[in-house]
């Protein structure tokens, strides 16, 4: 207890009928006191270690606490309860908390419904599973190094189980750079000696077998269609990298071979352009496939291209919009962030081209001036996705065999931020729109 | 105040002035010969480097009626800045630009003057007909760009870029304005990249690409490494070199450049390297310059400068190499005055104060009193380092040794004087970690005597560590206002010589016995790595908890930290 608390407790204590009485009645106060404090954990520059505040907000939830989440307060600070266990995991983590009292939580709620912010409750800790390969490195995927660092617990899936189990047992769903195209991301045209590539190749042929399917192609369409079921249904899907565009092309092209003879022993079908149905994908129309499997593109949805030097386009940064956290509450979480202005990075898919976005899908950052956007998202039946480019938002260049980032080097990265924004995201206790 | 005919008196005599320079500058130029119109400009700025102001505008004049006009408005830009009038150039600029509309310098004038006078709209007024009168050319964007640049205003400058990228194109003309917008945009990434392309196009462009860049705060200098180091070209090469030393990487500086070829000028480039380094006293960097700038041309004075700073780097191991090299190319009198002064030096670094009395012996016909001394000071010390008190006391022979002396002190030390060794260590010549050592526990106990603590740093100079670390346990005994910092001391040595099993013991006294001590952080981070060194996680993650919870403002937290998740997760601490 501080001493201004106790100076608190003891003008509360009345004139003492007996020493007892008063000890007792000190005790009870003392206590109610402690129980109404709170920590707040900001998100702003005075955080010391932005990523493991998520995780802190995580176990909080883990433990079966009610905790908030002030959009747009000090940059998308948590309310946590003020127990030992918070306040012991916080010092470990290098966390920055603040104990808060009634009449500076109210003052701040006030501060709050005053303007551009909100409060929304967080519940229940979200069932995470990450879609990644049994034997992928950790630091070969962004959102895994982002959960492990910042100490959240997930469950790795791949093919069989997204083909085999019921995934309504998850919230959330993380993809990476997956090629759901089947065509392993066109790396046969550099890397088709190479031992990991043959490895990874052989494991997608057996796992194509085993389930029944011809070739890789096969395979990973059948997966992309079994994923946009999740989201239909009510799961979260979230997206990065090649993941991003290759499951829409995989969903558009449920009938319709778009990979090349190097894949699945066939050419590509040349109708295959105008034969995608895009009815049934969640962001995109209209976009092109790259017809040629000399071309290390997929499609002219990303904007960079970084695979193809003729067409690569330089690296900017860029904005997240800054939208009314009271209307429209679920883009505010996305967007949570103490920089409003990042760094680019580059990926297998870095962007998307604006021109190709549905009506109805929320832009979440952009590049000013530039034909193509960062990071969307959308809802889709009752469900909802969203997806960001690039690989790793502290590794701007990532290439393959790159050393893995070491994020304890990075505890404020604005970029990795917004991974972690869609980690808590599907924890929000739904409010009725107020449009 | 002044009667109102007497301002009405000095604003006609103003205004008739300004209108009789309208009138000589409208008049028809009058050509004269280069030769002349030279002769009028030197005598203008004569008069301005003379501070005869009134008689330099009136020169400077003249230059522009001579038919200089770029010239002779620069210098009227610089003398009205001087006396505060600097609208008084605004009259003269207006009739020039008339005869003279696309003129760059009086254009440029122009524009600074009137930012200068704080008048913002008629800059970008003057800034728009520019543009109107030429407009593919970037020289107006870059020349308002940078001005606003250089006043810290980056949001204007990026306004005026855009409407370049607009109007030409794209900004491959304004490159170094792009440059130096994203470095005031704290975009470093974007501004390594720009000076990148810039340095190629434009070679005179590395220093400015160096003052650019080295603002570049800790956290971003990584990007600018990634862009700078993804370059094979020279010119970006020691733009690297030159922030590294800047940034305190020399060594990551020196391998910057290190690679260059003859054909990128790489003797210059190592030499404007070591320079600049030894300014710096970044010794070891400039070491391996000038060792570089030796092989590719073998001189002894090069040797000689490298084996300084390779010692000035406490590095004596290379400086004797070095010095052989040298020796080739001296003769006796120079070995004996250049070359045996480093190598007594090196010699008794290295602890064979023998070798260097030999050396000193087998040049004394070219050692005065006075080198004879010194000498004898160095090797001395060499022998108090190698823990040999007699023989150091030897070697200075007759030489007087004070109170305030080091190598005193150090000898009081060994004997357990530990009033003496205080007054001697008071300003010592050199911090190294030994020295922290002495310092330290001298400061933090009030004894003036131990025995055992004499013995113990005697042991540790004679390099028996095993008795060095027993010896400072049982002076943990008998000092107890030091003796966290002696066991500490003491675990440290065994630590040192890999006996976890016995600094274990040590680590876990102090954090049990003295938890308030300084060096209790340090306990608990060596006994958690002791434990994990030993396959007990669980144990090590306890104890780093522990530090972190106990001692949450200790510097050794961020090290806790990492240990404390590689215990967790069985992940490697680098």
């Amino acid at each position: 207890m501080t001493g201004t608390e106790r100076e608190i407790v003891s003008r509360r204590c009345p004139r003492p009928p007996s020493r007892i009485v008063s000890a007792l009645l000190c005790v009870t106060l003392a206590a109610s006191t402690l129980r109404s404090q709170q920590l707040l954990v900001p998100m702003d520059d005075a955080q010391q270690n932005h990523l493991k505040s998520y995780g802190l907000a995580f176990t909080a939830l883990k433990q079966g606490s009610k905790i908030e989440w002030f959009l747009n307060y000090r940059g998308g600070s948590f309310l946590l309860p003020d127990d030992p266990a918070t306040r012991r995991k916080a010092a470990l983590d290098g966390v920055t908390v603040a104990p808060i009292g009634e009449a500076a939580l109210s003052e701040l709620r006030r501060e709050i419904v005053a303007g551009n912010m909100d409060a929304v409750a967080l519940e229940k800790a979200p069932r995470i599973a990450i879609y990644a390969p049994p034997k992928s490195p950790p630091w070969d995927d962004a959102v895994t190094l982002a959960l492990r660092y910042a100490g959240i617990e997930y469950t790795q899936i791949w093919d069989d189980e997204v083909l085999k189990s019921d995934l309504s047992k998850f919230d959330w769903i993380h993809l990476h750079h997956e090629d759901f195209t089947g065509q392993m991301n066109k790396l046969y045209l550099g890397f088709r000696d190479a031992p990991w590539f043959l490895e990874q190749r052989d494991r997608d042929l057996a796992t194509a077998q085993r389930n029944g399917f011809a070739n890789i192609p096969a395979l990973k369409k059948s997966v992309a269609a079994r994923l946009r079921d999740f989201v239909e249904k009510g799961g979260f899907l979230f997206a990065m990298c090649g993941a991003t565009d290759t499951i829409e092309l995989a969903m558009a092209a449920q009938g319709v071979d778009i990979a090349g003879p190097f894949s699945d022993g066939t050419p590509m079908d040349p109708d295959a352009d105008a034969k995608l149905d895009w009815a049934h994908t969640f962001a995109f129309q209209g976009a092109h496939l790259e017809m040629s499997s000399g071309v290390n593109a997929m499609s002219d949805i990303d904007g960079h291209q970084v695979n193809v030097p003729a067409r690569r386009a330089p690296l900017g940064q860029f904005t997240l919009f800054n939208f009314s956290a009271k209307f429209d509450p679920v883009a505010s979480m996305l967007v949570q962030n103490h920089r409003n202005v990042i760094p680019d990075y580059y990926g297998v898919t870095t962007s998307f081209t604006r021109a190709l976005l549905k009506p109805g899908v929320s832009v979440l950052a952009t590049e000013e001036g530039a034909p193509w956007v960062k990071y969307l998202h959308g809802d889709y039946g009752k469900g909802s996705w969203t997806y960001l480019g690039g690989h790793d938002p502290e590794d701007p260049q990532h290439n393959i065999g790159a050393l893995p980032t070491d994020l304890a080097l990075h505890p404020n990265s604005p970029g990795y931020r917004l991974i972690l924004n869609n980690v808590l995201f599907p924890a929000a206790k739904k409010k009725p729109l107020k449009t | 105040m002044k009667p109102v005919h007497a301002r009405r008196t000095r604003l006609w005599a103003l205004l008739s002035k300004r209108v009789l320079i309208g009138a000589a500058l409208l008049a028809p130029l009058q050509q004269i010969d280069a030769q002349a119109q030279q002769a009028i400009a030197n005598r203008a700025f004569d008069l301005e480097q003379a501070g005869k102001f009134t008689e330099a505008i009136a020169a400077w004049r003249a230059v522009i009626a001579a038919g200089d006009a770029p010239q002779g408005v620069l210098g009227l830009e610089r003398i009205f800045s001087q006396i505060a009038q600097d609208d008084s150039v605004l009259p003269a600029l207006d009739t020039l630009l008339v005869r003279h509309p696309t003129d760059r310098v009086l254009r440029g004038v122009q524009l600074r003057v009137l930012r200068v006078l704080g008048r913002e709209r008629a800059a970008r007024q003057a800034f728009e007909a520019w543009t109107t009168l030429l407009p593919g050319d970037p020289v107006p964007y870059r020349e308002y760009a940078g001005q606003l640049l250089a006043d810290g205003r980056s949001a204007a400058a990026d306004t005026v870029l855009q409407e370049a990228t607009r109007s030409l194109g794209s900004t491959k003309a304004l490159l170094i304005e792009v440059a130096q917008l994203r470095a005031a945009l704290g975009l470093w990434h974007q501004a390594a990249l720009s000076w990148r392309d810039a340095l190629e196009a434009q070679p005179y462009l590395e220093q400015a690409a160096v003052y650019s860049l080295a603002r570049a705060s800790a956290e971003h200098r990584d990007s600018v490494r990634v862009v700078l180091r993804a370059a094979s070209g020279a010119r970006v090469r020691r733009v690297l070199g030159a922030l590294e030393l800047q940034w305190g990487a020399a060594r990551d500086g020196w391998r910057a450049i290190a690679g260059l070829t003859a054909a990128d000028s790489a003797y210059e480039s190592w030499k404007e390297f070591a320079d600049d380094a030894e300014r710096q006293g970044a010794w070891l960097a400039a070491r391996d310059a000038l060792a570089a700038m030796h092989r590719e041309r073998p001189t002894a004075a090069l040797a000689l400068r490298a084996a300084a700073a390779s010692l000035s780097g406490h590095e004596p191991g290379p400086a004797l190499d070095l010095l052989n090299a040298a020796r080739r190319g001296l003769d006796s009198a120079q070995t004996g005055r250049q070359l045996v002064p480093l190598e007594v030096r090196a010699l008794t670094l290295l602890g064979r104060p023998a070798d260097a009395e030999a050396r000193v012996k087998e040049s004394a016909r070219f050692i005065d009193e006075s080198a004879r001394r010194a000498y004898s000071r160095q090797i001395a010390w060499g022998w108090i380092r190698s823990g040999e008190v007699d023989r150091a006391q030897a070697a200075l022979g007759a030489a007087t040794v004070d109170d305030e002396d080091e190598i005193g002190a150090w000898i009081a030390l060994y004997h357990g004087d530990l009033a003496r060794a205080r007054t001697g260590l008071r300003r010592p010549a050199e911090a190294t970690a030994e020295v922290v050592t002495v310092v330290a526990l001298l400061a933090r106990t009030r004894a003036d005597s131990s025995v055992e603590v004499g013995a113990a740093f005697f042991a540790l100079a004679r390099g028996d560590s095993a008795q060095a670390a027993a010896r400072f346990e049982r002076a943990a005994d008998e000092l107890s206002d030091a003796a966290p910092l002696l066991l500490a001391i003491a675990a440290r040595v065994q630590a040192a010589r890999r006996q976890d099993g016995l600094a274990l013991p040590l680590w876990q006294r102090i954090a049990a016995r003295h938890a308030a001590a300084p060096e209790a952080a340090e306990a608990d981070l060596e006994w958690g790595r002791a434990l994990r060194r030993r396959g007990d996680a669980g144990g090590a993650a306890e104890r780093f908890e522990h530090l972190i919870l106990s001692y949450p403002q200790s510097a050794l937290v961020p090290q806790a930290r990492r240990e404390l998740v590689a215990a967790r997760t069985g992940a490697s601490v680098s």
